[in-house]
């Protein structure tokens, strides 16, 4: 078999750049930030820190599973052989150049990571796996690059805000106020979980990122910044497959070689 | 002669080879034997709780839960008596002596199989048949072998039939097909769809290969019958049906081996558009000025069954590395989605399966109510706009999930599941259609 080099997304623009990076997992996301693992599962709130995982089902190996040939050749992750619950950390972005657009979440997220739930709303994206594997993919997901603390919001319900106009510090709105600006640190602090619960203790995720970098970093077009129709590889690649899919819903055998 | 040229490699569900160079139209559901007698099975087999009868004449509990008629009992022995009532029913359902008729005991008198002779279908133009023959034929049977008076008499209907005909379908009744009421179709040719992908996944035995196979198998015979798979497109669902739901040239097995251990969905749909290369499905038509390549194709029918097969490796890998069933809306969206951008060229179904899986997602999350995976088919409203490429998906993931749902495939499915899997050509799709097709691959 010759050998083949993924591509990931098609497009000249640095936006459509930047899309191909984060999707492409040979590519390491940039550490920007320490949370601890004690405060990211605070974040999230799903069970206390040191708490034991709770299941849904026995371990695999204490309850047998079905003569199946898929099975015994799939390798569960960690949280499936354990019977963990499933459960979600859920992001807001901005649509003011944060680095990933919602659509982005889920692209990214299959291809960098495995035995993941991810749905796109408009407004939030949920991310759902059993939850010893999810704490593991969250902490990737704060800690890099990808997260920005000002425009990016952790946010597991009352999401509303990605389209709204940012503060005065260059916050995104929260109506639920769980993230604030700390100006004497300069830091975002969250003083409540994702839900909305307050925390015992405030957890700082860092410094928001400049206005100029998250430009260069944003996988998102604006009309303000990059625009969707500058970019005509990626205006080419869109309305060919819309010509594909179209004139193959009228005759797939007539379409050949284009 | 053959009407298509395409040959191919017939595989078990563990990746063995059975066959070579096998014209695709030896497992068409109009030429294969083992295709159509699924499809008359599943017409003709119907599954009895008598149990349930029996404790439903005991409390009076007849046509849905808590409906309770007061002072209205009879107490009789069914279970204990299970083998007189299958040779009665049987006689009762017999067209001549030697026909095809069966009643089988199950679970210690608990469960009846029956399989109503193919006459009495052949007999009539609607496949409800095996039901009502079955439901009429248990009435009779129990009123002569209980000596049910004529005061009694109503409340065994009642305990057979359900609330039907007050009800369109028979409510709490104790007699079940896999088929719903034709009423419950959403349009012509849709019964072999309305079947919910719990119970595929129990009569298969939770086995993904087999519950994937009888899912396309009906979803693709269904596509002959609403006029789908005629003309210019009967060669996309014929491909389709061999390559994701028959695992032809073990497409299926190699995609999920490759990625068994340690691979990501978006691996899974780069291992596809590898093995498309190399096989000569796609091929380069243009590098752009990033360098990326768009591809293109002479056989878009091909691709899209390259594409399909990906798509239930995808699922298998996803759903089945989570053990969790509702991973595969987001497989549906974002499997198409990643292999559009690395090609070029549209995803499975032309675009239908990711407009489902946009749907489907919503309504499996508990965002806009709808239920867990299990629940869902091809007549459902959500996801019968992919021409049968997107259930057998969602049927394997039923069967991969390890117990994560509240509302679990074998409460939804209850006894029809359990009972259909006695059917070996049910529960092993895979094997038998495969051996259809060696014995009539010379005549195609």
């Amino acid at each position: 078999m010759t050998t083949y080099k993924a591509q990931y997304y098609p497009g000249e623009s640095k936006i459509a750049k930047n899309r191909k990076k984060y999707m492409d997992p040979s590519y390491k996301l940039k550490k920007l930030r320490t949370i601890s693992d004690d405060d990211l599962v605070k974040l999230m709130g799903h069970r206390v820190p040191g708490e034991a995982y709770k299941s849904v089902h026995p371990p695999l190996e204490e309850m047998g599973e079905p003569v199946c040939p898929i099975r015994e050749l799939v390798e569960p992750t960690p949280g499936a052989k354990a019977g963990d619950r499933i459960r979600y950390i859920q992001f807001t972005d901005s649509v003011y150049f944060t680095p990933l657009t919602p659509y982005m979440r889920a692209w990214m997220g299959h291809t960098r990571y495995r035995g993941v739930d991810i749905g796109v709303l408009s407004g939030r994206v949920p991310l759902e796996m059993r939850e010893r594997d999810l704490e593991k993919v969250a902490k990737e997901l704060v800690e890099t690059e990808i997260f920005d603390p000002a425009r990016c919001g952790i946010r597991g319900a009352t999401v509303h805000g990605h389209s709204l106009r940012l503060d005065e510090n260059g916050m995104m709105f929260d109506a639920l106020r769980r993230f604030v600006f700390d100006k004497k640190t300069g830091e975002v602090v969250y003083v409540k979980d994702q839900i909305g619960v307050p925390l015992d203790k405030p957890i700082s995720v860092g410094k928001p990122i400049k206005e100029e970098e998250l430009r260069e970093m944003t996988s998102e077009y604006r009309v303000d910044g990059v625009p969707f129709r500058q970019d005509k590889e990626m205006i080419e690649f869109v309305q060919r497959l819309h010509m594909l899919r179209t004139e193959a819903g009228f005759d797939p055998n007539k379409v050949k070689g284009i | 002669m053959a009407k298509y040229p395409d040959k191919i490699d017939l595989y078990d569900d563990r990746g063995r080879v059975f066959a070579s160079k096998v014209p695709v139209e030896a497992v068409s559901p109009l030429h294969n034997p083992a295709i159509q007698k699924i499809v008359s099975y599943i017409k003709q087999c119907v599954s009895v709780n008598l149990e349930g009868i029996e404790k439903a004449l005991a409390t009076g509990e007849v046509g849905g839960k808590w409906c309770i008629i007061k002072g209205r009992s009879v107490k009789l022995d069914l279970t204990k008596n299970a083998e007189s009532i299958a040779d009665s029913l049987k006689k009762c359902l017999q067209v001549t002596k030697d026909d095809d008729t069966e009643v089988k005991v199950l679970k210690g008198g608990k469960h009846l199989l029956v399989k109503v002779p193919a006459k009495r279908l052949n007999a009539g133009v609607e496949y409800t048949t095996g039901f009502t023959a079955t439901a009429a034929a248990l009435c009779c049977t129990i009123v002569e072998n209980f000596k049910v008076n004529l005061w009694d008499a109503d409340l065994i209907h009642a305990a057979v039939w359900g609330r039907y005909p007050q009800t369109m379908e028979p409510l709490g009744g104790n007699v079940s097909s896999l088929l719903s009421v034709p009423q419950q179709n959403e349009g012509m040719g849709y019964a072999l769809r309305n079947v919910p992908c719990a119970h595929i996944a129990l009569i298969t035995k939770k086995n993904a290969m087999n519950a994937a196979a009888l899912s396309a198998i009906m979803e693709q015979a269904a596509m002959f019958e609403m006029g789908d798979a005629v003309g210019n497109f009967e060669r996309l669902h014929l491909l389709g049906l061999a390559y994701q739901g028959l695992n032809a040239n073990n497409l299926v097995y190699d995609l999920v081996k490759e990625n068994a251990k340690t691979g990501t969905l978006g691996d899974v749909a780069i291992s596809t558009v590898k093995r498309a290369l190399a096989d000569g499905v796609i091929k380069p038509l243009e590098k752009k000025p990033s360098g990326y390549t768009a591809y293109t194709t002479d056989d878009l029918n091909k691709w899209n069954a390259y594409a399909a097969a990906g798509l239930l490796a995808g699922t298998m890998i996803t759903c089945g590395s989570a053990r969790s069933m509702q991973h595969c809306p987001s497989v549906f969206i974002y499997f198409n989605d990643l292999i559009e951008r690395e090609t070029g060229l549209p995803g499975v179904d032309f675009g239908r399966v990711a407009g489902t899986g946009v749907e489907m997602a919503f309504f499996s999350h508990s965002i806009y109510g709808g239920g867990n995976p299990a629940v869902f088919h091809g007549n459902h409203i959500v996801t019968r706009h992919s021409k049968g490429f997107t259930i057998p998906c969602v049927a394997a993931a039923v069967a991969l999930d390890a117990g994560t749902v509240i509302y679990t495939p074998e409460k939804i499915s209850g006894v029809v599941g359990e009972t259909l899997s006695e059917v070996p050509e049910l529960r092993e799709p895979l094997r038998y259609v495969n051996e259809a097709a060696v014995s009539i691959m010379g005549g195609v």
